[in-house]
């Protein structure tokens, strides 16, 4: 009798696992498959790209696509643009970042929560709403066509805001206990940031470089407004440049572009996806 | 989370300085320009022969005149709905599916993250030509006898494409969020739960989401936020189109702004997209006490 | 010791150099902004320029070298800078309102009248006119005409005449068992109704596009409304005061537009995607300018036809660009004496190796096989030089970037088969208030 019971109980988490797993593989496909698509389809010939019926993997193998890549674009130094811009975003991000959620979580100062209160207010002020003064500003500076204000933007602007949250709350539940002790040995106050909470920070570190990374990365509409020359354009905005010189679309080079730009990022990602997630996981978001 | 108070005592100054680059770029780069966009939306400004003329409340009077404005907050705000909605219910029943041990979790963990590292152009891209008519999408639709309709073209499918794109590419952040906030949930309250009786939604609806609240509360926040922020994916699949049911308020402004040369206008816009994003905002901030119990 | 020994003896030392710099950026900021630039000295022109096609570059640079050689105490260089956003014009106008002027620019049609009319180009009619030899009058009426204005200044040299033509992919054709349609041109069947026919039999039988205007998108509605002129159909009044997209003319043209995509001869439209292009050798019909056969190669065979003809008969149409003088340009008189120079006889006959010219002393065989070496002399002679002359230049209108996204949506419907009747009046109900100003 138990055994049966067990057998059945057994049988029902099995099946259970089974339909979970189903479940899961349907659900992966959006999320996979457009990346895959993409991929693979760098790697067909133009007019395969909307062949019928649709299938993933190319008939004909063909590197067509990426042998105008980088010649209709100086693609290697846009690369390096975005590659550069984005690491020191991320680098600033996670300082500049962190010194203010510190303050706001350890330090008392004057006007600290009006402050605060004045950094959240502002994430409600997207780059779209105020691109026209900061347009006129950019270029009245004579910033135009540079990479200043992509930098500038994503480290010191609205958007900056969430890396600072998120310092915030883990340095809001970061042991008082190690603080105090290093205070007693003498370590001032932002020796005690620099030396102790700063490093053990870890997650929180990973989580802002990460989200500064990307909003770096992703960065299109600025891009758009700011840059015009090809040798100054980031990736996003190369990608969309993929024409030849009538304004005709070049599919697969686009295609191929485009999986230039993701695939190295994909593969860091799979690689270094524990710390990436668990990072994530540990924002303080979390409440 | 026991004591959020400051220490006493702490060095005033060293706080100041800490705060200062962030706090003074939010206002330097927000703040102040927000104040020159409500000054410019009083001016009719035409950058290109850099005539600026003061004009009162003219611009808004043409906004709700405007039937492109008003199919525009329309646009928005159900594309912001759809991608709260959505998003969210996926991001939690992800999070909830995945929330256990079993063989090849992590896997399906990174699949559901990997859009996050996508960059939006080379996603909305790749959408492009699959939600095209001939694309991947009918075409695997057409295996099964269906005839798919031409999502970005036809009105009644446009909007919610968009919303599929944006959701996809960024559910997975979301979902990470949840299952951290659902593995702070102690698996003995949801035993007691179990033995009680309890079934797994009414367990899920009255233990999970009570636990989950505050990340709900953020998560949704930040959401609605970037969803009214959406830009490139209108710009790359749709142009706003078809009609203007994809119009969205940041793409009109912009399309106002550097294509129209229209600045005071396109500014009048961006005073009504942050008054849309500010009510939001508050709506669910202010309605919080209801159902997030633990304070954020 | 003349200045210019002094300057030399003085520039030997480092620090006498920055001195002078000093002394000399003091000097003139004394002289109020330089206003008269050609005061002090030989100044830097730049240009900005949709192309980013090396040819083009090196071609443009050899004779702005070739000017500097010639005018060093005017003009020390000429820099030529590719705006690439993704909408060039919105590059252009985000740079001009930005304050950062070029001298010079490659303007495009669409954007001409507008241009003008906000007063954003310099006259240079006296200045080509003081040029011995420059010959004005050799530039075709037609061509020279949208960018003029009703005193007869001249605002531009419309350096590409560009007729549109059919191209026909030969191989697809045959392999969809079509007949050969070069045949058919010269004839009363040369028609829309041919082609199209022709178009959906070949999408029928191979899966290729039909017909397609690779640079149609939604937003660049007006690629596909140009062609309507076959049907007499035009978007609005010659004034520009007048919507006439709800004209019987356009309702039948856009009628039959739908019909083409309901029948496969022209694909359906694809969000703002544009079509494939021609050089996949994957569509059958392109309708595209001369310089697109550039980027063909000898992968298929493919022709260069003129437009067929419409209900309303034959009508051919020429998009341009031209380049023009800025008038917020601290430079003026140079760019403009640069202007003359870059579109004399001899160097237009130089940039008519890759833009057809508007003058009518280089429409000829010889000069456009340059210009297209693909081109076989007939299809030279038929589909461009036996065209331009007559040819119209695209709709154009000078508030056309403050209604073009209205059109844009009231035209969606029409492209996704909803009613063309309800779809034109909408138009009108949008744009009239702004056409009538």
């Amino acid at each position: 009798m138990r055994s049966d019971a067990a057998r059945a109980d057994r049988n029902r988490s099995r099946v259970t696992t089974i339909t979970l797993y189903a479940l899961l593989v349907v659900l992966s496909l959006p999320f996979l498959y457009p990346t895959l698509w993409m991929f693979f389809s760098s790697f067909k010939p133009a007019n395969e790209i909307f062949v019928q019926p649709p299938a993933l993997l190319p008939r004909e193998w063909t590197l067509d696509g990426f042998a105008q890549v980088f010649t209709a674009q100086p693609f290697l130094q846009q690369y390096g643009n975005s590659m550069y811009i984005a690491a020191i975003v991320t680098v600033s991000s996670i300082l500049l970042s962190a010194m203010a959620g510190y303050a706001f979580a350890r330090i008392r100062f004057p006007l600290r929560n009006a402050a605060f209160t004045l950094m959240l207010a502002a994430m409600m002020v997207p780059t779209e709403v105020t691109i026209i003064p900061i347009f006129t500003a950019v270029n009245a500076m004579g910033l135009n066509d540079t990479h200043w204000p992509l930098i500038i933007l994503p480290i010191f602007g609205p958007t900056s805001v969430v890396s600072v949250f998120i310092y915030r709350q883990h340095f809001l539940s970061f042991p008082k206990e190690y603080e105090e002790a290093a205070r007693l040995d003498g370590v001032s106050r932002a020796g005690v940031f620099f030396r102790i909470a700063l490093p053990l920070a870890k997650p929180a570190i990973a989580a802002v470089g990460i989200m500064a990374f990307l909003r770096s990365f992703n960065m299109y509409f600025e891009a758009l407004i700011f840059l015009r020359t090809p040798e100054n354009f980031t990736l996003g905005l190369a990608i969309t440049r993929y024409q030849d010189f009538y304004g005709e679309q070049m599919w697969n080079t686009q295609l191929g572009a485009a999986s230039l730009t993701v695939v190295p990022i994909l593969v860091v990602f799979l690689i270094a996806q524990k710390q990436f997630v668990q990072g994530l996981a540990q924002t303080g978001i979390k409440g | 989370m026991s004591s959020r108070r400051p220490r006493p005592g702490g060095n005033g100054w060293l706080g100041v300085a800490f705060v200062a680059p962030q706090v003074l770029g939010v206002i330097v780069l927000g703040v102040v320009p927000f104040i020159f966009v409500i000054w410019y939306s009083f001016n009719e400004w035409r950058p290109l022969t850099g005539e600026m003329e003061f004009i009162g409340l003219d611009n808004y009077y043409r906004l709700v005149a405007d039937p492109t404005f008003s199919a525009s907050i329309i646009a928005s705000l159900l594309f912001s709905a759809g991608v709260l909605v959505l998003n969210l219910v996926i991001a939690i029943s992800l999070a909830v599916l995945l929330n256990r041990r079993m063989k090849g979790i992590t896997g399906f963990r990174t699949i559901f993250f990997s859009p996050v590292v996508v960059s939006v152009v080379a996603w909305s891209v790749t959408w492009g030509f699959l939600l095209a008519p001939d694309g991947g999408i009918n075409g695997a639709l057409a295996i099964l006898g269906i005839d798919g309709p031409n999502w970005l073209a036809d009105p009644s499918t446009a909007l919610i494409s968009l919303v599929v794109v944006q959701v996809f590419k960024g559910v997975g952040m979301n979902m990470v969020l949840f299952l951290a906030a659902l593995q702070s949930v102690p698996e003995e309250i949801r035993e007691a739960a179990h033995l009680d009786g309890a079934g797994p939604w009414r367990s899920f609806r009255s233990i999970t989401v009570p636990m989950i609240a505050p990340t709900i509360l953020l998560t949704g926040i930040l959401t609605t936020i970037g969803s009214l922020e959406v830009f490139a994916p209108v710009q790359l699949l749709t142009g706003g189109g078809p009609g203007d049911t994809t119009n969205v308020l940041p793409f009109f402004l912009y399309r106002t702004a550097f294509i129209s040369q229209q600045f005071g206008y396109a500014s009048a816009i961006g005073v009504v997209l942050f008054a849309i994003i500010l009510a939001l905002t508050m709506l669910q901030w202010t309605t919080r006490r209801r159902w997030v119990h633990d304070e954020v | 010791m003349s200045p210019k020994e002094y300057f030399m003896r003085a520039t030997r030392s480092r620090g006498a150099a920055i001195a002078l710099t000093g002394v000399l950026a003091v000097s003139l900021s004394a002289c109020g902004g330089g206003g008269d630039s050609s005061a002090s000295g030989p100044v830097d022109l730049k240009m900005a320029l949709w192309s980013s096609n090396e040819d083009h570059l090196a071609l443009l640079q050899e004779i702005g070298d070739a000017y500097t050689a010639e005018h060093g105490d005017e003009v020390a260089s000429i820099t030529f800078e590719p705006v690439t956003n993704p909408d060039y014009i919105a590059g252009l106008t985000t740079q001009i309102a930005g304050g950062d002027v070029p001298d010079l620019a490659w303007i495009p049609e669409a954007s001409g009248p507008e241009f003008v009319d906000a007063g954003i180009l310099h006259d240079v009619r006296d200045t080509l006119e003081g040029v011995d030899g420059y010959d004005l009058d050799d530039i075709l009426p037609a061509a020279l005409e949208p960018w003029q204005d009703d005193d007869g200044g001249v605002y531009a040299y419309p350096f590409s005449n560009s007729p549109f033509a059919l191209y026909v992919n030969q191989d697809l054709l045959a392999a969809a068992g079509q007949p050969d349609v070069t045949t058919l041109v010269g004839t009363p069947e040369y028609t829309w109704a041919t082609i199209t026919d022709v178009a959906a039999a070949t999408n029928g039988a191979t899966g290729a596009a039909g017909l397609n205007v690779p640079t149609f998108t939604t937003t660049n509605w007006s690629a596909v409304t140009m062609l309507g002129n076959a049907w007499g159909a035009a978007p609005w009044s010659e004034d520009g005061a007048t919507c006439e997209f709800a004209s019987p003319e356009m309702v039948d043209y856009l009628t039959w537009y739908q019909d083409q995509i309901a029948r496969g001869a022209i694909p359906a439209v694809s969000g703002n995607a544009a079509p494939a292009a021609f050089a996949s050798g994957d569509v059958a019909f392109s309708v595209a300018q001369l310089s697109q056969s550039g980027s063909l190669d000898d992968s298929f065979e493919w022709s260069f036809l003129p437009l067929p003809a419409g209900p309303d008969g034959y009508h051919p149409i020429v998009g341009q660009a031209g380049v023009s003088v800025l008038e917020r340009s601290e430079h003026q008189e140079q760019a403009a004496g640069f202007l003359a120079y870059l579109t004399n006889p001899a160097n237009a006959e130089l940039l008519s190796q890759f833009f057809p010219p508007p003058r009518a002393s280089l429409l000829n065989v010889e000069t456009l096989s340059q210009a297209a070496p693909k081109l076989t002399p007939e299809e030279i002679q038929t589909a461009i030089i036996d065209v331009v002359p007559e040819a119209q230049v695209k709709p154009q209108h000078p508030v056309l970037s403050q209604f073009t996204d209205k059109v844009r949506a009231g035209l969606d419907p029409v492209w996704a088969g909803g009613d063309v009747e309800t779809a034109v009046t909408g138009i009108c109900e949008q744009i009239s208030p702004t056409l009538e100003g």
